[in-house]
């Protein structure tokens, strides 16, 4: 009965197509040995990490005592950047949904089944990562210390204090744009067009159990301009430009190629986004140099 | 190769060979003898419940080391060296405002070996995100999402949730300055979506402020909930992997 099953399966196996058994291992030795030495190796590196380093522990929790600045863990610290520069519920709640979602979505986009199992299979592939993190890290470090206004102090660096120049204070940072646009006598936006009002029960969210209170739909005009729609406008529309620019000289021509490029770039962000706000964070959250200003990293 | 189960027993080392790898206990244990011919690995890794995760036999590309980096078995690893030590600081620790800080300090300086599992438990939940960050990288680089791999990468995604989720749990536990004002900056981010932020934020942390409810509630997400989710999508993880024929490999 043994020999029966036996020679039902070889006959499988021999049916089956493509299969080269001599490329093939043995899973036992060849691999559960590389799995074991690499346990062995990580157990190791732990223990000794522990006993050299103890975690932190700080004084007891007091919640009368806010410390600044307040940070979330460091993998959310990408986050707690983006918050400094826009609307939190773009930060905090949509951008990581829609690009959870979007990363989700890389293979029903780049759905051939080419150039699987190889490291950068496509041509050119190689440049792609490293225009994708270069355009990525300078991109959004450039955006981070425009909107510290560090590119004033440069120029007063150079041609001396107090000498920007004051017709171009809407272009220190977000905020002063957004002041700009709310109190200045040359804002694009009428006066009458600043707050909108859309009326106190429009949503009535009482009866949906949720909130007591009326929400408050006025809208911030030049607020909505600078939280909302200028931040997404750049988050949508600079990947897509990187992408058409690299279609155009040549560089990206599969979907493969375009993924390559837009997931480097996304990781270079990210990185970007997390240093920053792990590293270069101090008081208030305004930049620091790690060195002036030792913030709290683990 | 025709091999017998039992090779003739003449020298010495043979002698020993039979009596350690061909006595009843070993063979009640493990059935196939020592897995010293290709007729026994295979059984080995076949009739073992653990190793059975694997196939018997795999592409030789994929056991170079520079193919996968070990990135996701690394992840799994620390999962388990993450669940052991965890099991161990579960013995000391209660989630309550009053005793929580208490009992890490106790764990830091008095208990034997206690600071050895509270580092390790930290270090290796650290490192588990950072794994699973690069497994993913690996994963992407290697274009093994492409069909028939989409589902088993939507099944990543959400381990990365998870994990994320399991770490950020885990970070108010100790009741220190850095764990509540990290938990209360994170979930204010919650707390920030439209229309739904507030009464979700409300919900995890049981109140409007973190306090002793959202300590037990992170507790109990930390230690029971999001490891069982995390180990029921892993099974699903390690399962699609064997369905989806492997790991992928050029056509
Ligand atoms: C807790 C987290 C995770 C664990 C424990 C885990 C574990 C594993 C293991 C052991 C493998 C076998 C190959 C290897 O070691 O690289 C694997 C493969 C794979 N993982 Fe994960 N993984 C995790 C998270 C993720 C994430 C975040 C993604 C992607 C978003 C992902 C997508 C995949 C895919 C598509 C494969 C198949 C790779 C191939 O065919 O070459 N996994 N995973």
């Amino acid at each position: 009965m043994a020999t029966d099953a036996a020679t039902a399966a070889s006959a499988a196996v021999r049916g089956r197509a493509r299969r080269q058994r001599e490329e093939e291992l043995l899973v036992w030795p060849d691999l559960v040995f590389i799995e074991f030495i690499s346990a062995l190796v990580f157990t190791l590196m732990f223990t000794l990490l522990s006993i050299a380093i103890n975690s932190p522990l700080q004084d007891r929790a007091n919640p009368a005592n806010t410390p600044n600045p307040s940070k979330a863990p460091w993998y959310f610290l990408n986050l707690q950047e983006l918050l400094l520069h826009m609307n939190p519920a773009l930060a905090g709640v949509i951008v990581p949904t829609v690009a959870l979602i979007a990363i989700g979505a890389i293979p029903f986009y780049d759905n051939s089944n080419e150039g699987q199992g190889e490291w950068v299979s496509t041509p050119g592939g190689g440049r792609l990562v490293k225009l994708g993190a270069w355009v990525g890290s300078i991109g959004s470090l450039i955006l981070i210390l425009w909107d510290a206004a560090k590119h004033v102090q440069v120029y007063q660096m150079i041609f001396g204090a107090g000498s920007w120049p004051t017709s171009l204070n809407w272009f220190k940072s977000a905020r002063d744009f957004q002041g700009w646009l709310d109190t200045s006598a040359y804002s694009p936006i009428p006066d009458g067009l600043r707050r909108i009002p859309l009326g106190d029960y429009l949503l009535r969210t009482d009866l949906l159990g949720l909130t007591e209170e009326p929400i408050d739909l006025t809208v911030n005009v030049p607020g909505l301009i600078v939280e909302q729609i200028i931040p997404v406008t750049l988050m949508v529309g600079l990947p897509i430009l990187l992408s058409i620019v690299a279609w155009r000289i040549g560089w990206a021509k599969t979907r493969r190629d375009h993924m390559i490029l837009q997931f480097s770039g996304f990781l270079a962000v990210y990185f970007t986004l997390t240093i920053i706000g792990t590293a270069f964070r101090g008081r208030g959250m305004e930049l620091y140099w790690p060195w002036d200003n030792p913030p709290v990293i683990t | 190769m025709a091999t017998s189960e039992r090779p003739e027993a003449r020298g010495l080392g043979d002698r020993i060979y039979d009596i350690v790898f061909h006595n009843v206990l070993w063979q009640a244990i493990f059935r196939s003898g020592y897995p010293n011919t290709p007729r026994n690995q295979m059984l080995a890794i076949a009739t073992n419940v653990f190793l059975h995760l694997h196939p018997t036999r795999i592409h030789r590309t994929h056991v170079k080391i520079t193919h996968t980096f070990c990135l996701g078995g690394l992840s799994f690893f620390l999962f388990i060296g993450l669940t052991i030590t965890g099991v161990l600081l579960m013995f000391y620790y209660v989630p309550s405002v009053e005793r929580a800080y208490q009992d890490i300090q106790n764990i830091q300086t008095n208990v034997r070996f206690g600071f050895l599992m509270r580092n390790m438990h930290r270090w290796m939940a650290h490192g588990m995100v950072l794994m699973v960050l690069l497994h993913m990288m690996r994963v992407f680089y290697t274009g093994a999402y492409k069909p028939p791999r989409e589902f088993n990468w939507i099944v990543g995604v959400v381990l990365l949730v998870l994990t994320l989720m399991l770490s950020f749990t885990g970070y108010l536990l100790p009741w220190d300055e850095l764990s509540l004002w990290a938990i209360t900056v994170g979930t204010n981010m919650v707390g920030s979506a439209p229309i739904l932020g507030p009464p979700q934020q409300f919900v995890l942390i049981g109140g409007f402020e973190v306090g002793p409810a959202a300590l037990v509630r992170f507790y109990t997400l930390h230690v029971i909930g999001f490891p069982l989710l995390a180990a029921t999508f892993m099974t699903v993880h390690f399962w699609r992997i064997r369905r989806d024929g492997g790991l992928a490999r050029p056509l």
